[in-house]
């Protein structure tokens, strides 16, 4: 009978030789202990996961209690990843390009591109926007040249750092 | 370190002797040079100042003698400018717009090659070292350059005259080593007569009628109102803390930095007063980075001739706490 029920497990046998193995394991006793013994050995050389004890005892009481569904309702389908993403610090320098490419362009040259391509480098500060120069920079560029060791070594020099078209009457 | 401090004495007796017969002075001692020259030399010429596709010929002139001390700054491109100090007092005509601004300039020198306890404080932050010999304008200069040992500065290279010392040119280079901006003597007299006129603003008399606005300085303790700059850079040490008027704004405070060489100056103002939307972030024109922020109902504004990292990590340490 082992040798039957070794071939049962390996799908070896005919259709019409399986009724007496399974008879056999019905009855209990010493062919469920070889059938039993026999998966104990497969799984150790397959390395399968042993189950905990009294896993098929917990497993039938618990499929017991579930309920019949009559009518199962569909599985919704998983809502698809988007794979079109893009880093942040890039959206940010394509919004800063995108502004640069909209402001007044006599005081943006490359200066500010330069700024703005470098900004995905630069992974530690906070990305910054890149703004238009404020209306009021002529002011705060005389008020900072006064006190600038600049204008110590090259005179009245440096105060050309102003921006020329600002200072038309708007 | 003796020798240094040896070169540093002996420097201003160099500044009109033969010191090309000195072929070891130290780069510092050029510094120096730099310096005297531009404070004891009367010269008129035109310079041009470059930054990105931007390229504008300006004309300067400067008298020194016993009594006077003035020079004059012409726009020759663009917006006609007129810039005019006299001693410590700094005019800015608009003929445009018919206004005179009216400033002072620090009156401590703020150029750090003066003491040499200073000059110790500069070469921590750059290296300095003497470059080659090129020619411009016409005259033999010297190279000096300066490399930052971090990223928080640009680095500079000045070509000074080789017999005076007269700056003759001026670049600052970005961490790749571009040119973020230039200043180049095109022509340039240095000495001789010249008429005092040429000093004078060419809007002196109509400009009496245009409106004046005074910056009105007056010295301040910000931080006995509550605002504190820590932006803990190194070599960036305060310079001075004013409250003063800017163009119409009639209340904004200055804290101003500087490393010896770059300067950042951090301007605060209550946003009621402020006339022109605020937009926050950073602008960038030559070497000139700006940044925006708002706090506490306040527009903060740093402005410094330094990379965008030094000019934004100073204005986002800006903290007020009132009292």
């Amino acid at each position: 009978m082992k040798d039957r029920i070794s071939a049962l497990m390996d799908g070896e046998l005919a259709e019409g030789e399986v009724d007496a193995p399974i008879g056999a394991l019905r009855q209990g006793g010493e062919a469920l202990e070889t059938w039993r013994c026999y998966h104990l050995i497969t799984d150790s050389l397959k390395e399968n996961p042993m189950l905990s004890s009294g896993f098929s005892a917990r497993f039938a009481e618990r499929l017991a209690k579930e309920p019949t569904i009559l009518a199962p309702a569909a599985i919704p389908p998983r809502a698809k990843k988007s794979r079109t993403w893009i880093p942040l610090s890039a959206a940010a320098s394509i919004t800063a390009v995108a502004v640069v490419g909209s402001m007044a362009p006599q005081f943006f040259d490359s200066q500010v591109q330069t700024v703005a391509g470098r900004a995905p480098e630069r992974a530690k500060p906070a990305v910054v926007t890149v703004v238009p120069m404020p209306g009021a920079v002529n002011d705060y560029l005389l008020a900072h040249q006064n006190y600038s060791p600049r204008s110590t070594l090259q005179g009245v020099a440096p105060y050309v750092r102003t921006v020329s078209d600002s200072a038309r009457p708007r | 370190m003796r020798v240094l401090a040896f070169l540093l004495m002996l420097a201003p007796g160099l500044a009109f002797s033969q010191p090309q017969l000195q072929p070891q002075q130290d780069a510092a001692a050029w510094l120096k040079r730099i310096y005297q020259a531009s404070q004891k030399l009367s010269y008129s010429g035109t310079f041009v100042y470059r930054q990105g596709d931007r390229s504008e010929s300006s004309r300067i002139t400067r008298i020194v003698d016993a009594r006077t001390d003035t020079e004059k700054l012409e726009a020759l491109d663009g917006v006609r400018r007129e810039i005019v100090r006299n001693g410590d007092e700094v005019k800015c005509y608009l003929p445009d717009i018919k206004v005179v601004k009216v400033d002072r300039r620090s009156k401590h020198p703020t150029f750090p090659a003066l003491l040499p306890a200073q000059n110790a404080a500069l070469s921590e932050q750059y290296v300095v070292s003497k470059e080659e010999t090129a020619r411009i304008a016409g005259f033999d200069c010297q190279a000096i350059s300066l490399k930052p040992k971090d990223e928080y500065r640009y680095g500079y290279k000045l070509w000074a005259d080789i017999s005076t010392g007269m700056l003759l040119k001026a670049r600052i280079v970005n961490e790749r080593g571009e040119a973020v901006e230039e200043f180049t003597f095109t022509q340039l007299n240095i000495g001789g007569n010249i008429d005092k006129e040429a000093v004078k603003s060419s809007f002196s008399g109509e400009s009496r009628q245009w409106r004046v606005e005074n910056a009105g300085v007056v010295k301040a303790d910000l931080a006995r109102s509550g605002w504190t700059v820590n932006a803990g850079i190194p070599g960036f040490h305060k310079v001075v803390e004013i409250n003063r008027q800017l163009g119409h704004s009639q209340k904004v405070s200055q804290i101003v930095y500087s490393d010896g060489l770059a300067a950042v100056s951090v301007f605060i103002e209550p946003i009621e007063l402020r006339q022109e939307p605020v937009r926050k972030g950073l602008s960038s024109m030559g070497a000139v980075n700006i940044y925006t922020r708002e706090l506490a109902n306040h527009v903060v504004t740093v402005v410094g001739e330094a990379p965008a990292k030094t000019v934004q990590q100073i204005g986002d340490t800006v903290e007020y706490r009132p009292k």
